[in-house]
């Protein structure tokens, strides 16, 4: 309504009443104008939230909501204090964080659940006569109704549907599955649950209950560093962001800091006026470059070579030729450096073997427990060879001794670090390293010095408890050796002087990495000086850049082996800040009860997705790297090379290494059955069967279709838009749809196929019976799903959210309903779950299911095989939980599944609870959670405790982890302490009272509790460090020494050369092939660039790269960035179209030009989808691809290591991972663009 | 009017009492004729569609086009505030204005939902549904084009909508809109328009800012939009 004429516009009143001293006037005009100003800003309620989205920033909102529409949002403000002299927390929130409220609305939402037409159909039409499992069956018995629905995937022809229909046809495919497969062939796939905890659980715990397979993401997402289960035994563990501001040298490592860490960057910005110096080591002028004291622009790729270097400056100047008093006590007390490791001869030169072990030598000195798994170290005061507290052997089977403390056998010892003097060594040996540095292809540097390069190292000899002498040498001396530093010992391949051209001297490193030496020295002395100016306050920032490459190890080892040289890990302000993926779900242990119903069975089904999705997308039949190429030439004897990848896969699963999904090819509920009809226990019906070759385990024929996965969970997730490396495989093996997958296989090229894997010479196409896609936004994974289902977004839903970057706990709350027909994540899964328990009672009951468990780390299995034994090949008897995966029987109570869901189980009460290999009782928290979510008053579950809602879910999670219940924490640290046999109690003591509700954190964020399941502690006086309570609580490492394990001595690390760090060139992953090429018109300008994928600016992984918004700062689409000199070869100008492809794929995009770029790469940020803005390739003629088109995931036989201390199977923990930066593609610009925009033609992908 | 309730009807999603509901619908516009004639006949093709179609292929050709193509969205704020702050409150005042003529939302949709506003309209008198309607107008008649260029038997509705709200065509704001992304392969140039960044050029007014930054921000600021919210609850 107007104003105009209420109001005085030209004139004012003289008429004026004074109050308050002439501080107030009173009018006589109207003021009704002013309304629209107050109604503007006007709303009902304010309401906490926050985005559940990948990324670690978890920042806490403020919602602003009138008449239940969401109309704005700010930052909230109100974290708890940080203490005097540290920086607050705020502001946090950032610009793409600001712009979701409206993406709430955004035409982009998906409003109803949505299935394939053509599948919508033949539900109908078979639901008419038919039970919902006999609907189901009839559909997959018919090769052409599968089809017609499987074909059209990606293709459009979505219709509608009630929950009701979608729910029943999900149930009835998941009962018809388990009964016809088993439950192990539903897998769910959703990543980071710290992002919205119970989001994640409700998936989980439905999966679980069924036996379905959970499948893990951080290794997949290739976030995992494989580095930091080898050096600490913990997956990732980091300090928080407040703690830059201690440092006083900050190293930003393939780190974007200001870019992708925005809530957090301020600490960075306020350390750096608190005096911290910074370097920052990126090949592009990043963000972050621009922030840099010193800025080194190593070349792609050769991140290894540049810490080598480091490395080799820091021994030289801090431990050689000067002994820094600090840093040696720390690598003494703190590093397996004075371990002992026995030198192996072989071929007439001896090569560095297993750390020596307490059973090697006479009488296992002394220790009658676990010898095999005790190190062994040189005692400084008496020259005696002692067995020191806190190995691995020590943590299982006895208490009180696995612990940090310098003792041996209760008696006081110094290990000796060195064996360089004359008086403490018998001779000089000459011992033989590998050297891969010749390998390199693709421009990058080669360095061809042979397969072996020779150095002397002082030894000792030791009488073996066989009677037999072995050389020994300490792993300091031996990583001396390896970085070539010369001691006097007089041999070749070592150097004194910095500008010799011998591997790992800054000279050398400039040959590879294009930094000038002055500045490696510059940094590394820095760098170290700095850590022995402030014991250890020297800190490593890194990101996923350096993760992402096939020979990641290397990167992350040399950058470890810097830290762990100066005293840097666990202490404040030092250390190793991995920041790549939201990895810290901080109450873990009251969490994974509720996410994997360990309150009903144990265990669950969990699998690592990078072997799964390597078999069961047949990029295996695709494979270009062979064993040969990685090999080490000082590989013990051995059938190596005649194994393909996948081989080394299915041995590391047949010795319970890594997980197996499916599991065996016959149906689990089956083995059950038979292994009771016969009265005998499951693992020994499974170990017989096994061993008489009736059962045979799935991983060794992926593409028989007993053993094809048959339904899919997408949630939480975009799997095909954004992590899905290997997306044309994804798309013509499972999903058997369009795809633009342009190489041949092995099979089709002629080249040798694998041994232990069976070959069809037709691949599968189309493995998957259904894709169920739960997503708020129609994804790119949406887009080739089968059923849609519509969930609450970030506002309309109730979470718990964490981070590695702050100490809190905070909420996700419904700040309004779902919009459209939406429901929430725990919502839907219980939706499913009811129909299935309507569903499934037709064809199961109460069955026994067998599930197969690899050796756990953080159990007793972790040390199950010193030795590396395949039942196989006879090498062996087949031991289940030993020199095989466990075989446990599990009891699915099919037709009471919903009500199990919604209820808390019985094993909490009668076994209690626990992580990281401690466990404590949990009846008192069972007993709060009855009276706080209130029992069931009927049914099979009269009694137990609810979990119906959201926050009932949450307060479970609450009350079980230590780091939200005081009374748990203090528990968990009593039970450490029998480990250790030291006091730890006192960290969380002060806090045994304080429990942590849904209802305090929606009132403002909670700092954590510390627990002994994180490796910092939450204190007023230091912030959260990862290591801190080993260096300073004593508690061991969870490795084989207990300390920092910087050798690896298992033999599958010595075969592949990775003993130590080493300069290992990227694979060459030949994927320009004549199918690639066969493009391009002759003569036709293009450029062969390699292929990087960094985190965007103006996204979140994908979500937001949907948001108009964004896309606005952006180009509004696909885009590449090249260099100015690979653009003109190519002849390409800025905000070209351009075609990116190899054997791979093929991704469109445009092209920014930049001086930024370094020549020969091109950067495509991850992940653009591509259903925004794409246009069609002229080669495939279907709409061009994702950055993953172009990849294909490459595995690692040293991931695949198991049932060896750190190196064990845990979920995210160990295992392959999803590396793709070691690709290259041809670069040319298209000639015509078209955006196949034709509507309902089913011959375009993704086209609507 | 009911024409406007059986206009929402054939907006809405496709079912099998829609199909039974064509001759009502039929009958509605007829008697009525607040549809001009030409736009009634206009609209045969559709409606014999939707009597005699499969169910499946009109549920599918409705969520490719209303569900999922952004540029066709039936919410009509998706087209003047997109993803912009103002639409929260924008469908506040909506809502605000059903409230004020009796009725409260009922089911999933949003209160910017085309058919929604029809339903609501439906209870007005025509003069002022028309008013109403005709603040809407340059989004109908966007929606109408682009509907045309697709060859969509949806378009005579939108265009009948056009005519009974006496929008004009080719006035300035549709011209805007009609000029923003389509999903259509004649719009790779509007794509580029939007996405493309001015040249900087310093001077003759150094404080003006970043033109860039200027352009895209005007761009993105739609100017407060004649909201038909608004302009009701003024009445």
């Amino acid at each position: 309504m107007s104003h105009l004429l209420d109001r005085l516009n030209f004139l004012t009143s003289v008429r004026k009443d004074i109050f308050s001293g002439g501080h107030g006037q009173t009018t006589i005009e109207n003021r009704d104008w002013e309304d629209t100003y107050r109604a503007r800003w006007r709303h009902d309620k304010i309401v906490r939230s926050t985005h559940g989205v990948n990324c670690t920033g978890s920042c806490s909102w403020k919602i602003y909501v009138k008449s239940g529409i969401v109309t704005w949002e700010t930052q909230q403000t109100d974290y708890p204090r940080t203490r005097p002299d540290l920086p607050n927390h705020e502001p946090r929130g950032c610009a793409r964080g600001a712009s979701y409220s409206w993406y709430l609305y955004s035409a982009n939402r998906v409003k109803t659940p949505l299935v394939r037409g053509r599948l919508m159909k033949l539900w109908r039409e078979k639901r008419k006569t038919m039970t919902p499992v006999q609907a189901w069956a009839a559909i997959q018995s018919d090769p052409a109704a599968r089809a017609s629905y499987v074909k059209a995937r990606g293709k459009g022809g979505f219709v509608r549907a009630s929950w009701d229909e979608v729910t029943e046809l999900t149930a009835a495919a998941n009962a018809y599955t388990a009964k016809e497969y088993g439950p192990d062939r539903v897998f769910g796939f959703s990543p980071i649950p710290a992002m919205s905890m119970v989001s994640y659980a409700a998936g989980s715990r439905y999966l679980s209950l069924l036996g379905g397979t959970c499948m893990s993401f951080y290794d997949w997402y290739c976030d995992l560093p494989p580095a930091s289960p080898m050096t600490w035994g913990e997956q990732t563990d980091v300090p928080e962001s407040a703690d830059w501001y201690n440092a006083g040298y900050l190293l930003l490592w393939g780190s974007n800091v200001p870019q992708t860490r925005t809530p957090d960057a301020h600490f960075y910005t306020e350390a750096r006026y608190r005096g911290t110096k910074s370097a920052v080591i990126c090949p592009d002028y990043s963000e972050a470059a621009k922030f840099a004291d010193i800025w080194l622009n190593a070349k792609q790729g050769t991140d290894a070579a540049l810490g080598m270097a480091f490395g080799h400056v820091i021994l030289r100047e801090f431990h050689l030729d000067r002994q820094v008093p600090y840093f040696e006590e720390y690598v003494r007390k703190y590093s397996d450096m004075p371990m002992l490791v026995r030198l192996e001869a072989q071929d007439g030169r001896l090569v560095p073997g297993r750390q020596l072990r307490a059973a090697d030598l006479p009488g296992a000195l002394g220790e009658t427990n676990n010898p095999e798994w005790k190190t062994v170290c040189i005692d400084e005061a008496t020259g005696d060879l002692v067995v020191p507290n806190g190995s691995i052997g020590f943590r299982w089977g006895e208490q009180g001794k696995w612990n940090l403390e310098e003792k041996a056998q209760g008696k006081d010892v110094t290990p000796r670090l060195t064996l360089i003097l004359e008086e403490h060594r018998d001779e000089v040996a000459e011992v033989a390293f590998p050297w891969f540095g010749g390998a390199a292809t693709n421009g990058w540097v080669s360095d061809d010095r042979g397969g072996v390069l020779m150095r002397r190292v002082p030894v000792k000899k030791v009488k073996l408890a066989d009677g037999s002498e072995a050389l020994v040498a300490t792993v300091f001396d031996l990583i001396c050796a390896n970085y070539s530093l010369d001691r006097g010992l007089g041999s070749d391949n070592v150097a004194r002087d910095y500008d010799a051209d011998v591997p790992f001297t800054p000279a050398w490193a400039e040959k590879i990495t294009g930094v000038k030496r002055d500045r490696i020295i510059q940094v590394a002395r820095e760098f170290a000086a700095n850590a022995e100016k402030t014991n250890g306050k020297s800190m490593i920032i890194i990101g996923a850049a350096m993760n992402h490459w096939f020979h990641m190890d290397m990167n992350y080892r040399s950058v470890i082996n810097m830290l762990v040289f100066c005293g840097c890990v666990g202490q404040s302000g030092g250390g190793w800040a991995h920041y790549v993926g939201q990895e810290k779900l901080r109450p873990q242990t009251g969490w994974t009860a509720l996410a994997f119903a360990l309150d009903w069975a144990r265990p669950p089904r969990h699998m690592n997705s990078t072997s799964a999705w390597y078999a069961h997308t047949d990029q295996w039949r695709y494979e270009t790297v062979t064993a040969k190429e990685i090999l080490s030439p000082t590989a013990p004897g051995g059938d190596w090379e005649s194994l393909s990848l996948i081989d080394y896969n299915i041995r590391a699963e047949r010795m319970g290494w890594l997980p197996s999904a499916p599991q065996l090819r016959t149906n689990p509920l089956k083995v059950g059955a038979a292994a009771k009809a016969e009265g005998i226990e499951a693992k020994d019906y499974v170990a017989r069967e096994l061993k008489a070759g009736r059962l045979e385990m799935s991983c060794q024929d992926p593409d028989a279709p007993e053993n094809w996965p048959r339904n899919l969970f997408v949630w939480r997730s975009n799997l095909l838009g954004s992590s899905g490396k290997g997306h044309e495989y994804f798309l013509k093996h499972l999903l058997g749809t369009d795809h633009g997958v342009l190489g041949k296989d092995l099979g089709q090229e002629g080249r040798q196929k694998p041994a232990e894997a069976r070959w069809h010479d037709k691949a599968p196409e189309g493995k998957l019976d259904l894709l169920v896609c739960i997503d708020f936004r129609m994804s790119t994974t949406a887009v080739y799903a089968d059923i849609v289902l519509p969930t609450a977004s970030w506002y309309e839903k109730d979470d718990l959210n964490t981070s590695d970057m702050h100490p809190f706990i905070h909420p996700l709350q419904a700040a309004v309903d779902p919009a459209y027909e939406s429901k929430t994540d725990w919502e839907i899964f219980k939706a499913i779950a009811r129909k299935f328990s309507e569903v499934a009672p037709e064809i199961l009951g109460v069955e026994t299911d067998v599930v197969q468990l690899p050796l756990q780390h953080d159990s007793a299995m972790e040390i199950a095989q010193p030795e590396v034994r395949d039942w196989k090949r006879g090498e062996c008897d087949l031991i289940p939980g030993k020199t095989a995966p466990a075989y446990i029987a599990v009891e699915r109570d099919y037709p009471n599944l919903y009500a199990r869901f919604t209820s808390l189980g019985p094993l909490m009460e009668k076994v209690g609870n626990g992580g990281k290999g401690i466990a404590w009782d949990t009846r008192t928290e069972v007993h709060h959670l009855k009276a706080l979510n209130g029992t069931h008053r009927e049914g099979p579950t009269k009694g137990l405790a609810k979990i119906e809602t959201a926050i009932d879910a949450a307060e479970v999670i609450l009350m079980l982890a230590p780091e939200t219940n005081g009374e748990v924490a203090v528990k968990a640290w009593s039970a450490l302490e029998k480990a250790t046999g030291r006091e730890h109690a006192h960290l969380a003591e002060v806090k045994h009272d304080e429990k942590i509700r849904f209802r305090d954190i929606a009132a403002q964020p909670r700092k954590i509790i510390s627990s002994p399941t994180w490796s910092g502690i939450e204190s007023e006086e230091v912030c959260y460090n990862a290591g801190w309570t080993n260096v300073h609580e004593l508690i061991p490492w969870r490795t084989l020494s207990g300390r920092q394990q910087l050798y690896q001595d298992h033999e599958w690390m010595r075969a592949f050369g990775e003993f130590f760090v080493t300069w290992r060139p990227p694979v060459d992953l030949k994927t320009i092939t004549p199918d690639a090429t066969k493009a391009l018109a002759s003569g036709e300008k293009h450029v062969v660039l390699n292929f990087i994928t960094p985190h965007q600016k103006w996204g979140i992984h994908s979500t937001y790269s949907d948001n108009l918004l964004m896309l606005t700062l952006n180009r509004g689409g696909p885009v590449i960035w090249i260099s100015e000199n690979d653009a003109r070869k190519a002849g390409i100008v800025d905000n070209d179209w351009v075609e990116l492809f190899n054997s791979n794929g093929v991704i469109v995009a445009r092209a920014v030009v930049s001086q930024r770029m370094k020549d020969g790469t091109t950067f495509m940020y991850h992940a653009q989808e591509k259903i925004v803005n794409t246009p069609g390739s002229q080669i495939t003629g279907q709409r061009g691809g994702i950055h993953n088109s172009v990849t294909r995931a490459v595995v690692k036989p040293t991931h695949m290591i198991g049932g060896y201390a750190q190196q064990s199977y845990g979920f995210n923990y160990y295992g392959t991972v999803g590396a793709n930066r070691d690709e290259f593609v041809i670069v040319r610009k298209m000639n015509s663009v078209d955006w196949l925009d034709r509507p309902a033609t089913r011959k375009v992908e993704a086209a609507e | 009017m009911k024409t406007f309730r059986a206009l929402s009807a054939l907006l809405a999603y496709p079912s099998a009492e829609l199909q039974a509901a064509v001759p009502a619908i039929r009958r509605v516009i007829a008697a009525e004729g607040v549809i001009p004639p030409g736009q009634a006949t206009a609209l045969e093709p559709l409606l014999d569609s939707l009597a005699t179609g499969d169910l499946y292929d009109l549920e599918e050709r409705y969520v490719l086009l209303f569900d999922r193509s952004r540029s066709l969205s039936l919410n009509l704020f998706e087209h003047i505030h997109g993803e912009s702050r103002d639409r929260g409150s924008a469908m506040v005042d909506l809502l605000e204005t059903y409230r004020a003529g009796g009725f409260d939302l009922t089911g999933p949709e949003l209160p910017d939902h085309l058919p929604v506003l029809l339903e609501f309209l439906s209870t007005q008198p025509l003069a002022e549904a028309r008013a109403i309607l005709a603040d809407a107008g340059h989004i109908l008649v966007a929606l109408a084009e682009r509907l045309r260029r697709r060859e969509s038997l949806y378009a005579p509705v939108l265009a009948a909508l056009v005519a009974i709200a006496q929008a004009t065509p080719d006035s300035e704001e549709a011209r805007a809109l009609l000029a923003e992304t389509d999903d259509d392969p004649t719009d790779l140039a509007a794509l580029d328009a939007t996405y493309a960044e001015a040249q900087v050029v310093f001077g003759p007014d150094p404080n003006a800012g970043c033109p860039a930054a200027r352009e895209v921000l005007a761009r993105m600021s739609t100017a407060p939009a004649p909201a038909p919210a608004r302009a009701a609850a003024a009445n």
